[in-house]
């Protein structure tokens, strides 16, 4: 038992200087069990997230700032944004994960952060993310957003020229206005199963 | 029993026309606009005749639409009868004076020269309106009024410029804002007031007399504040308090964060009781609201609250035994191991350690897990079991008989006169205990009875601390007993907004009474929080304790309070 220790307290600055391990030893070693309710460092849903900033506006010390992010919920909005948090000045307090509508943001029990700059403990939402979804998928949702971007302005295109070959403009109009519908009705059951 | 509505009859047939738009809360609320000019008469009256003998305090408000100033008097009694009088006297914005009432009451001293720094309302016959928590500089720009702009003038980005003298040294002056000189409002010279340094040398009268500094940053108490002692060989002769050092101005930072941000600024006040905290501005907000509390979150309060208590009486008994040389580092050792059975407890219900933001309007955050009932049934006889060899290890101490005994007796009379909270108030054998003066929560359903001591000696209030801890534990016990299945949060959503109304609140905390008084004018902010901290009055009556004694007891009086210096600066 002793000499194992006596190794690692050789190993451990070795592996420090060569691999570049940012970090403190734990001591103790083994480190204490938390509690199901502790309020830690945050976990993200990306997936679920609705980007509406609650999290950022309720936040007493202004920590949270919402920030654009690739492997997120995306076919609702393009430009949806997700939180980034700095806990250079998060106090734990939990009124971020009571506010958010979808339950999406929690704290874990991860307690340890280190770091060696300012920047290396502004957690954004890749580093907070316990579930997103990975490059396969955003491609795939890539694809899907420019298929339907394709068939929208094929239907466009359809509609125009329908428009520009029937004479009557009150009667082209009559029948653009259910084609559109129905686009916009594809693309959000598209949304909704993926 | 008197009630609010008797002593209302009461002092409208006394002073009849002094008393303006009077509103009987409940039984134990009074709330009444009176007079300025028969202010002194009225508090006398209520002290003589009603039994108001407990001046708890007082707040400033600035009513900047109406061009107006308050300042409300919490008037209350030492266990005789449960009202409380706020009593507001009004006063014209420009140029604001009202009668001091340190004639009446020695403990508004301190209350009243807050007042007066931070608002600028000045207070006639008053003998020493001195800065209190307000560094010198900052005199003269009234902090706390709504039109405050920040200093030096936050609006137009200027900041103190540094300037190098002759010998070495820097100095930082605040030259006047553009904004100031073109509109020709330079500001005077700052009002100049003998500082604390000068105060207290021209008390030394003699070359057999000289000062001693205990602080600001004094193993004695778990924050800094100044105690300066005038010694005289080995006796002291007078004791100066300076505080101020950790002033956080958070009743201002409130006012300017949501209703539900505030929360976590009510921990930072103090992180040893920050669960009272929270009750209590929770408590004070829900009586604005109207809300109900669901009884199995009135349980889980009650058991955090009480969890917390116990753990705050640890940590403060065994801080200060570490001071009392001879009964040595032990105690310390011990207490600090068993309170983290406690916070360990309390940490599974809040998620947090010590700055909990668990109390929420109409509720809590958090359930009770579901081992928790078990993990109390092996803590609670653990710390019990340890509590009652506490008490026995120090009755048979002889060094701390001899440091602890009959050192800073203070009599009942004295302590109530003071106006000092809490354990130190009840090891004087005053039964004055919030939980049972001014019931909040499920406590009236729950048996307990209030620890008082008989002498009033350092030895009797931390025999009364630990006495309390196990008074705790048997709450707690009866709580688990007890507590039913249910709601832990208000059924309808809790609105951003708080509709326009006033409430003081009351809890006991650890240290003693707190309470709060916030106002609401409608808006998603308060217009006003106002702490009625216990360790801001207990820390007022050191320098009185302190004269006469031994240097040497110095450390054992002043320790014995459990102090909590952020609290009182806030």
């Amino acid at each position: 038992m002793l000499k194992k220790k006596m190794i690692k307290n050789f190993t451990w600055p070795l592996k420090v200087a060569t691999h570049g391990v940012e970090s403190t030893r734990l001591y103790p070693e083994v480190m204490m069990e938390l509690p199901a309710a502790e309020r830690g460092i945050h976990e993200l849903d990306a997936t679920t997230c609705i980007g509406c900033g609650s999290c950022a506006r309720v936040c007493p010390n202004s920590c949270i700032e919402m920030v654009p992010y690739k492997y997120g919920n995306p076919l609702k909005n393009k430009k949806m944004q997700f939180p980034q948090i700095d806990y250079g000045r998060c106090m734990f307090c939990g009124l971020c994960v009571d506010e958010c509508p979808v339950e999406c943001l929690k704290m874990g029990k991860n307690v340890v952060m280190t770091g060696w700059e300012r920047e290396d403990i502004v957690k954004g939402p890749g580093d907070i993310a316990a579930r997103k979804h990975s490059a396969k998928e955003v491609a795939e949702f890539e694809a899907e957003a420019k298929r339907i971007a394709a068939e929208k302005a094929a239907a466009k295109k359809a509609a125009a020229k329908e428009g520009a070959a029937k004479k009557a403009p009150a009667k082209a109009a009559g029948e653009k206005a259910p084609k559109k519908a129905e686009g916009a009705n594809d693309k959000s059951k598209n949304g909704g199963a993926s | 029993m008197t009630t609010a509505s008797e002593v209302l009859s009461s002092l409208q047939s006394a002073f009849p026309g002094a008393i303006k738009d009077p509103r009987v809360e409940s039984d134990a609320r009074l709330w009444a606009t009176v007079d300025p000019k028969r202010i002194y008469d009225v508090c006398k009256y209520l002290t003589d005749k009603l039994n108001f003998d407990h001046y708890s305090g007082s707040a400033g408000v600035d009513w900047i639409a109406n061009n107006e100033m308050e300042v409300v008097e919490i008037m209350a009694s030492h266990g005789a009868h449960p009202v409380v009088a706020m009593l507001k006297v009004r006063t014209p914005r420009d140029n604001p004076s009202i009668k001091s009432l340190t004639g009446l009451y020695w403990n508004a001293d301190w209350y009243e020269r807050e007042i007066w720094e931070m608002f600028g309302i000045n207070f006639e016959n008053h003998s020493g309106l001195y800065p209190l928590l307000l560094s010198d500089e900052l005199m003269g720009v009234w902090p706390w009024r709504k039109d405050f702009k920040g200093y030096p003038d936050l609006t137009t980005g200027q900041r103190a410029v540094a300037l190098p003298t002759a010998n070495g040294y820097t100095e930082f002056r605040i030259p006047p804002t553009p904004a100031e000189i073109e509109a020709g409002t330079v500001p005077k010279e700052r009002p100049k007031y003998p500082s604390f340094r000068e105060r207290e040398e021209a008390e030394i009268k003699s070359d057999s007399e000289m000062i001693m500094h205990l602080g600001p940053q004094h193993a004695m108490v778990p924050g800094p504040f100044l105690l300066d002692i005038l010694v005289e060989g080995e006796r002291v002769r007078k004791g100066f308090l300076d505080v101020g050092y950790i002033h956080k101005g958070i009743e201002k930072i409130m006012e300017n964060r949501t209703w539900l941000q505030g929360i976590t600024y009510t921990d930072r006040m103090c992180y040893v009781a920050s669960l009272s905290n929270n009750e209590c501005y929770c408590g004070a907000v829900e009586k604005i609201l109207g809300l109900e509390v669901p009884e199995r979150a009135q349980y889980i309060r009650v058991i955090v609250e009480e969890l917390s208590r116990i753990q705050s009486h640890l940590i403060g008994t065994g801080e200060f035994l570490t001071l009392i040389a001879g009964v040595g580092y032990a105690p310390w050792q011990y207490m600090i191991i068993d309170r983290e059975h406690v916070i360990s407890l309390i940490e599974s219900v809040t998620g947090a350690r010590l700055t909990h933001s668990f109390v929420r309007f109409g509720g809590v955050r958090n359930d009770l897990p579901d081992d928790f009932a078990e993990k109390c049934k092996i803590t609670l006889p653990y710390i019990k079991s340890r509590i009652n060899e506490f008490i026995e290890l120090f009755a048979q101490d002889p060094i701390y008989d001899l440091r602890m005994k009959d050192v800073g007796v203070l009599p009942a009379e004295t302590a109530k006169e003071v106006g000092i909270a809490g354990p130190a108030l009840r090891a004087s054998g005053v039964s004055y205990d919030m939980r049972v003066e001014d019931p909040i929560l499920v406590y009236p359903d729950l048996d307990f009875k209030v620890i008082t001591g008989t002498k009033g000696d350092c030895a009797d209030r931390i025999d009364v601390r630990l006495r309390e801890i196990l008074e705790s534990i048997y709450i707690i016990e009866q709580c688990l007993d007890r507590i039913p299945s249910g709601p832990i949060k208000p059924e309808a959503k809790v609105p951003k907004k708080v509709p326009a109304g006033e409430a003081y609140y009351r809890v006991e905390d650890p240290r003693g009474e707190m309470g709060m008084y916030v106002i609401s004018d409608g808006g998603d902010k308060p217009y006003r929080v106002k702490v009625r901290g216990p360790f801001y009055a207990t820390l007022q009556t050191l320098p009185p304790l302190l004269e006469g004694v031994y240097v040497a007891d110095v450390v054992a009086i002043a320790g014995s309070m459990d102090g909590c210096p952020s609290e009182a600066d806030r």
